[in-house]
């Protein structure tokens, strides 16, 4: 399988009469994307807004953030809006340093298991937390319909931005990329460890899940091949909370694969990627799934494997189970988390361990509050989302002045490793 | 020039040269200027500090009289007006681990000067006063003196002159337990697979987070005589009463509460509710007795397989709960469920 990801820099976006990419400038019509992103009983209404570094601009109810990717041959967006062909190799355009923002409040879903809070500041202290920050951002504002059933919500808000994405995407049609990265597992030396990267993603039912072309992952493990990552077959439909949620845009560039690659063929061989499930919700499905993941570890004959995790509370079992049976099959394993070490940082920083986890690399304590700053603009919403009231930041408006914990902010510890935010022992 | 930073240094008897076991009990004394391991402190200080004075304590004086003797300590070594106190090494032994933590805390907290000792890794002073000194690993024998002096003089050093101490891997010494978040130069990701790679060609490498030693608890003997015996239901479920009247949190609970329950034969939904905030826990507000199973205490009650249930329910929220008050709260639980005579607990969590 070879993939060779056509990347095309955007640095600025504009609304304009038509849609297209000159010089790093993303011009963007707005009643097309508007018309684009409606169609779906579900929906009663869009906002097409833009949200560029360095403005005054708060971004909550973030539902998802997709990179716009269009493939000239085959399927962009498998399953979604494309047939569920394999894909992984040939071309793939990308649109650099911009992301397609999901964004609203569906209705009855704001309670403490449904969807819960997710901001993005574009500007201040708080934009320090968000890779989204530094990219020009499409925020789709979504109206749905009243009585709407919550997981055909998301699937019609989930499908308008994958048709906005490849639509951006596809301005790229006739351009030469910036950059060409050719994706490719070639033969490596025998001597090389062989290195599995192992992503219990979460999956916890109907409204917190993970698709792999476009089905629920589940507890018996699927082997992809990176690639597949990388090449958006791995959406995510995680809308729980905000900090540790991993999304599309991070599964689409995933750091851990992008790590693997830069050393495949010189200190490593990556041999694959095994997908579980996260959060569980039994002992007895935990412990098959690390037994099954364990052997399919072993059966790539690796010896070493990354794993990440998803969410967290019981998540937290979810990994070290599986680094458990790993660790006993003798692979070695590295571990990547967030933490829960209290405000202050004094708390030990994981819900549980086993042993075997010695080596642990932290994506950073979710507990620590910020002070965010008034704002000139809001998107997403008009009032912070009632499933969240234990935070006292909540009482105030959006676009005022508050207190937050980093738990509030999309992605800022997510566990895939993206960002160099980590927690430190002092 | 800079001024000579004043060191007291802290010994046990055997390395403050008094004796063996046989002078284990010996109090407090106070020495003038190094002695003994002091003389290579004094050594690897260099021009930069002077060991102006040894306090010298038994380890048994000290551990069997630890308010006293730390006073006493404490007084002797404010006496010295020390800018910074260095306590050991203790390697790997016991209970002078244990001292030189004890004494680094009481330094700290009473005298509010800095402090720093050293000891093996495994040693419980570690984990008993890691959050309350600097603790520098140690080998497990003397034959490491050199090189802890080595590093516990430039440590001694810093702290003296105030200087900001920088985190564990980079600073040397164990982690105290706190956790900073920062930024660095290479993502999470980039991080993992570096370390994975210092594994897999058993390179030295330090994980980022240390997993604890956590006491193992015994259980309890098994019960006999249940049917005299007396149950109270505890939970951290969080099923409180309708209205939550005492404002338990969702999460990060700061409160227990004992509500009675004597008056029921079962905990109705109309009475009760749950505000737990990590689980759905609709099902418990349906029916209470999910996760807090009265009716069926009543039931046994009544057949005599049980004598009786404590006439209050124990409760809180276990959501997001500090390890700490976590453990706070079960001490005070104890305490009190001991107090209403109770022989066993039906302890329900979620």
């Amino acid at each position: 399988m070879r993939l060779e990801m056509a990347t095309f820099r955007v640095t600025q976006i504009a609304f304009g009469a038509t849609t297209a990419l000159r010089n790093g400038v993303l011009t963007i019509d707005r009643a097309a994307v508007a018309a684009m992103a409606l169609g779906d009983s579900n929906l009663t209404g869009v906002a097409v807004e833009l949200a560029v570094p360095g403005e005054s601009t708060r971004i909550i109810h973030v539902i998802d953030a997709i990179e716009p990717r269009y493939k000239p041959a085959g399927s962009t967006f498998p399953w979604f809006i494309s047939p569920p062909d394999l894909v992984g190799s040939g071309v793939t355009h990308r649109l650099e340093g911009m992301a397609v923002i999901a964004a609203g409040d569906i209705p009855g879903a704001a309670d403490s298991q449904g969807l819960k809070e997710a901001i993005i500041d574009m500007s201040g202290p708080g934009a320090l937390y968000s890779p989204f920050s530094a990219m020009c951002n499409v925020v789709l504002q979504f109206s749905f319909a009243p009585d709407v059933h919550k997981p055909d919500a998301t699937a019609a808000c989930r499908k308008a931005t994958m048709r906005v994405a490849r639509y951006l995407a596809e301005a790229t049609r006739d351009l030469k990329p910036d950059a060409v990265d050719d994706y490719e597992l070639g033969k490596a030396d025998a001597s090389l460890p062989r290195v599995v990267y192992i992503m219990p993603t979460m999956s916890e039912g109907e409204l917190h899940t993970t698709f792999l072309y476009g089905m629920s992952v589940t507890s018996t493990p699927a082997l992809v091949h990176p690639n597949e990552v990388l090449d958006s077959a791995l959406i995510s439909a995680d809308y729980w909370i905000a900090c540790h949620r991993s999304p599309t845009h991070h599964y689409q560039n995933e750091p851990v694969i992008r790590a693997l690659y830069k050393r495949h063929g010189k200190d490593l061989n990556f041999v694959g990627v095994i997908l579980g499930r996260s959060l569980i919700p039994s002992a007895i499905e935990k412990h098959r799934q690390a037994v099954q993941i364990a052997k399919v570890a072993k059966m790539l004959n690796a010896q070493g494997a990354v794993i990440t995790m998803s969410n967290g509370g019981h998540a937290y079992a979810d990994q070290m189970l599986i680094c458990q049976h790993v660790e006993q099959a003798g692979i070695a394993t590295v571990l990547g988390v967030d933490e829960y070490s209290d405000t202050d940082g004094s708390d030990f920083p994981l819900v549980t361990y086993v042993p075997e986890a010695t080596a642990i690399v932290s994506v950073g304590n979710q507990e620590q509050i910020i002070q965010m700053p008034a704002v000139s603009r809001v998107l997403g919403g008009e009032r912070f989302l009632a499933g969240n009231d234990y935070e006292v930041g909540f009482q105030k408006r959006p676009e005022e002045a508050f207190p937050v914990g980093l738990r509030q902010l999309y992605a800022s510890t997510c566990q895939l490793g993206y960002t160099t935010h980590r927690g430190r022992a002092y | 020039m800079a001024t000579k930073l004043r060191v007291v240094h802290y010994l046990n008897q055997f390395f403050g040269g008094i004796g063996g076991e046989d002078k284990a009990d010996a109090r407090p004394a106070v020495k003038a200027g190094p002695v003994g391991p002091g003389v290579l402190l004094q050594k690897c200080l260099g021009d930069g500090a002077e060991v102006v004075a040894t306090v010298i304590c038994g380890d048994s004086y000290l551990s069997e009289h630890i308010d006293e003797a730390l006073a006493e300590v404490s007084k002797l070594i404010a006496a010295q007006r020390p800018d910074v106190v260095v306590a050991g090494p203790a390697f790997a032994a016991g209970r002078y681990g244990v001292a030189c933590g004890a004494v680094c805390k009481s330094v700290r907290e009473q005298l509010k000067l800095p402090a720093v000792t050293a000891m093996f890794p495994e040693n419980p002073g570690v984990d008993l006063y890691r959050r309350h000194a600097y603790i520098l690993p140690a080998g497990n024998t003397a034959i490491d003196m050199a090189g802890v002096m080595a590093r516990l003089a430039p440590f001694a050093l810093k702290l003296g002159r105030g200087e900001a101490v920088g985190p564990a891997d980079l600073e040397g010494y164990l982690p105290t337990g706190m956790r900073r978040n920062e930024f660095g130069a290479r993502s999470g990701a980039e991080r993992m697979v570096e370390m994975l790679l210092d594994r897999l060609h058993q390179r030295p490498f330090m994980s980022e987070v240390q997993l604890p030693h956590y006491d193992q608890v015994n259980p309890a003997a098994a019960l006999s005589g249940l049917e005299n015996a007396t149950i109270a239901l505890v939970t951290t479920s969080g099923v409180v009463p309708q209205g939550n009247p005492d404002r338990i949190e969702s999460w990060r609970a700061t409160k227990w509460l004992k509500y009675p329950i004597g008056h029921l034969q079962e905990m109705s939904a109309a009475e009760w509710t749950c505000v737990h905030g990590g689980y759905d826990n609709g099902y418990i507000r349906l029916d209470p007795q999910r996760a807090v199973p009265l009716d069926i205490m009543r039931e046994l009650e009544r057949e005599g397989k049980v004598g009786r249930v404590l006439p209050y329910l124990y409760t809180t929220v276990g959501n997001v709960q500090p390890i700490e008050r976590a453990r706070r709260f079960g001490r005070e639980m104890a305490s009190a469920l001991k107090q209403d005579g109770v022989t066993a607990v039906l302890f329900t969590a979620t």
